[in-house]
């Protein structure tokens, strides 16, 4: 089907051609269009390629009375430091871990509701519903954390309580490694699991009803129906959305990891972005958290471009 | 087309500069005080201080006005919340977002030291005999706040060893115990605490300790120092230095630490426990031995009133695990120095300026300053009899209006004016009876690249450790086994430059 063609698009094709061409781009000509990017490309610039240079100074001992320019260069004794310390694997491994876990559990889950929404009929049930599982998103994680310290606690601690009513011995969750994943875990779940649905109905609200309705004519059930209609119809977003997760596999969220972190599950509980908190902000070794910073950074891209690649290979669009 | 060129120019341009305007606002607030003329001793001065705040919410303005009255200043001060200091400080260093007078507490961190060294703030050593108050800090504080031989601020004085043990005086009553004053009398009466329902209320619902998750300042430093442990660093008589957990001491601690926990006569989440909810547990009679600063007691009784009316309390600072008075010992946090008031060069251009600013902090220290700072003004927030002691009349205001200002006191001790209240009084009177018996840190003022680099990152592999074997997670062999990877992570390192800085001020 042939786009429409309006006037000044037509000059443009016909008398531009060659100039555009030749000038790369025509600023007069499009002049609206590059103000409306202007902000987000300032946006961008200032915020987010200017600060990149300050990368500088994990080659370096940086020293901040001395400045960039004034500070040691020491090429890759920061690298070298954390490629040999133990501790990295271990944040390497507990990342990882949250990050599959997140993967397993937690991905498919708004999917799921998502598709089990959309079977609501009733339309005031249907908005509650989606009202009241949206709140919790907009609770901060301390609040979050709060709450699971004071149901989890062993002193006094409701769940702890039960246990113990029905004569189970007491469990300490919030200070044993075996449950701190299982508890950062279904922190998640319960707080984004509502908020992560609006994508998905989105996506299916612009499903064609005819498919609906031909795959109706055809005999399917509403479970078939979901099967082979819905889902494939917004499997584009959910790949989308599964690259762009990819993509921030290290950043798993400083302030949620560091509300749980403790002495006593530190072994599987310190990730990147905790690490890079003390031992930079906290102890001040600039240089050495923005070296861990880096590598965090370029591990995250090198993840987007497989898994985009990937995505393309399995025919779907991918992202860029 | 040219005109349009421009206009997108000029746009961008402006654009630009609203946003590094945005950027720029948060830190000039500190900068707009420090001016370029000169001061003059005798005109109003501005001065600007970055200071730490330990309530909260920051003071309002009464006290501060009066305090602009005394001492003939504009003070704009920038609060940072203590729980936030590390990052704060540090980013203020590295961003020079600095005031003119800027309290650093944490002279042992890295950042805050090197920056010391560098020269970023004024040396003010020659300056202090100046001026009468100043002159008065003592060679020993002022050799302990040094940092490589130089004064780079003023001194916090503050109490040497504040710590020591708070026990419901009621329960002991009534189970017939005696004040503790052994480490065993003390187990003994955890025990009953937890086991004899001292509220008796026929619910086993109460604690013998209830403790924090702070190895410093909870329970077990100060437990430590009952069993003889060294204060951080052990130095021996042939300059051979020793970790603190590498002692017996600290084994015995952990293992005390250990049986309490596994009789359950402390709070079974105490690794996981914030200083409020610690005390307000203890407000809450779910518990009866408090290990902490002695002058928190006052605090814990005001906090228990409508909820434990019965409570009396008995302050303890002299237990032993001997029984020896000779083997009494209590740490000395940062051997009684509370940090430096310290005077950026970037802010505090001159001499002239900085003599302005020696003078202020000279005011400060003033009687009439101290009791505007720690008890409010006359009539309004107290009363005060003949005998200089004053009582806390309106405290809710009390602590809106003047509390804040508790961490702007450059000195802590020493006037005339004293607090009625009676826990106050008597553990005013324990805290400098600990003076005595008061354990240093030898290592405090030497230096360790060591340490500075990754010492916080060690200490971490320990407290860990120390916290796994208290809660029964691993034995003797594992705690032996985390401390030899602090060896091999650096602190063998440690050791070895601390000693050879300890050699040097020998010689």
């Amino acid at each position: 089907m042939a786009k429409p063609v309006s006037v000044s698009d037509a000059s443009l094709l016909k008398l531009d051609r060659q100039k555009v061409r030749k000038r790369g781009f025509n600023i007069r000509k499009h002049m609206l269009l590059y103000l409306m990017i202007l902000p987000g490309f300032l946006y961008f610039v200032v915020f987010k390629y200017f600060p990149m240079g300050g990368l500088i100074i994990a080659f370096q001992d940086y020293q901040p009375y001395r400045g960039i320019m004034g500070s040691e260069w020491v090429g890759f004794k920061h690298f070298i430091r954390l490629f040999t310390e133990p501790t990295f694997f271990m944040l390497l491994r507990n990342t990882l871990v949250l990050f599959a876990l997140n993967i397993i559990f937690f991905f498919p889950l708004p999917i799921i509701l998502a598709l089990m929404l959309n079977e609501v009929r009733h339309k005031f049930f249907k908005n509650s519903i989606q009202t009241i599982i949206y709140i919790p998103h907009f609770m901060s994680w301390v609040i979050i954390v709060s709450i699971t310290y004071v149901f989890l606690t062993v002193d006094g601690g409701v769940v702890n309580e039960l246990l113990a009513a029905v004569g189970l011995p007491k469990i300490s969750f919030l200070t044993s490694s075996e449950w701190l994943r299982t508890v950062y875990i279904g922190q998640i779940i319960w707080k984004e699991l509502g908020w992560s649905t609006i994508i998905y109905l989105a996506a299916i609200t612009v499903v064609d009803t005819q498919l609906y309705e031909a795959a109706e004519m055809d005999g399917a059930n509403r479970l078939r129906k979901t099967w082979h209609v819905t889902l494939p119809a917004i499997r584009p977003v959910i790949i989308t959305l599964l690259i762009l997760k990819i993509g921030s596999t290290l950043d798993l969220g400083f302030e949620h990891m560091y509300l749980l972190l403790n002495s006593l599950n530190r072994e599987v509980a310190e990730i990147f972005d905790t690490y890079i908190y003390t031992a930079g902000l906290r102890n001040g070794q600039l240089s050495y958290s923005t070296t861990v910073g880096l590598f965090k950074g370029v591990v995250g891209l090198i993840l987007v471009m497989l898994s985009n690649r990937l995505a393309k290979k399995m025919g779907e669009d991918g992202v860029y | 087309m040219k005109n349009v060129a421009k206009k997108v120019r000029t746009t961008g341009a402006l654009l630009l500069c609203t946003t590094i305007a945005l950027l720029t606002a948060c830190g000039g607030g500190a900068n707009q005080a420090a001016s370029n003329q000169p001061y003059d001793e005798n005109a109003k001065a501005n001065i600007s201080w970055l200071n730490i705040l330990h309530t909260a919410s920051p003071p309002t303005d009464t006290i501060l006005n009066k305090l602009e009255e005394k001492t003939n200043a504009d003070i704009e001060f920038s609060w940072i919340p203590d729980a936030s200091k590390e990052e704060r400080i540090n980013t203020s260093l590295a961003s020079d977002s600095l005031a003119d007078i800027v309290t650093l507490t944490m002279l042992d961190n890295s950042s805050v030291r090197n920056s010391l060294k560098s020269g970023l703030f004024w040396d003010v050593g020659p300056y202090l005999n100046e001026y009468p108050n100043l002159a008065k800090i003592t060679e020993d504080t002022r050799r302990s706040a040094s940092i490589g031989g130089t004064l780079y601020g003023i001194p916090f004085q503050k109490d040497l060893a504040r710590n020591g043990v708070t026990i419901r005086k009621d329960w002991l009553d009534k189970l017939g115990l005696e004040t503790p004053r052994t480490t065993e009398e003390l187990m003994e009466v955890a025990k009953a605490f937890t086991e004899n329902d001292p509220d008796g209320n026929g619910k086993k619902d109460t604690t013998g300790f209830v403790d924090r998750s702070d190895l410093i300042y909870g329970a077990f430093k100060t437990l430590s120092s009952y069993f003889g442990t060294p204060n951080v660093w052990e130095v021996s008589e042939d300059g051979k230095m020793t970790p603190e957990f590498m002692t017996q001491g600290y084994m015995d601690t952990m293992d005390y630490m250990k049986e309490l926990y596994q009789g359950g006569y402390i709070n079974q989440d105490f690794a996981v426990t914030a200083k409020t909810d610690q005390q307000q547990k203890f407000a809450q009679g779910r518990a009866g031995i408090y290990v902490g600063a002695l002058f928190d007691s006052k605090n814990l009784l005001n906090m228990a009133k409508g909820l434990q009316d019965g409570m009396e309390l008995v302050l303890v600072n002299d237990i032993t695990s001997t029984g020896n008075e000779s083997d009494r010992a209590i740490w000395a946090a940062n051997n009684g120095i509370g940090g430096l008031l310290s005077f950026p060069r970037s802010e505090v251009k001159d001499e002239a300026e900085l003599k302005r600013v020696l003078k202020f902090v000279n005011d400060l220290l003033d009687e009439e300053s101290y009791a505007l700072m720690t008890y409010g003004i006359e009539g309004t927030h107290y009363t005060v009899d003949d005998q200089d002691a004053a009582t806390i009349t309106n405290s809710d205001l009390w602590q809106q209006e003047v509390q804040p200002f508790a961490s702007s006191r450059p000195k802590e001790s020493g006037y005339k004016i004293h607090d009625a209240d009676p826990l106050k009084k008597e553990s005013d009177k324990l805290i400098a009876e600990n003076a005595k018996y008061a354990v240093l840190n030898p290592a405090y003022a030497l230096e360790s690249e060591t340490f500075s680099t990754q010492g916080s990152e060690l200490q971490k592999t320990i407290t860990d450790a120390t916290y796994k074997y208290i809660l029964g997670e691993i034995d003797q062999d594992g705690f032996e086994a985390a401390v030899e990877s602090w060896k091999k992570a650096g602190g063998s390192n440690m050791i070895s430059e601390y000693e050879a800085a300890y050699q040097e001020t020998q010689s």
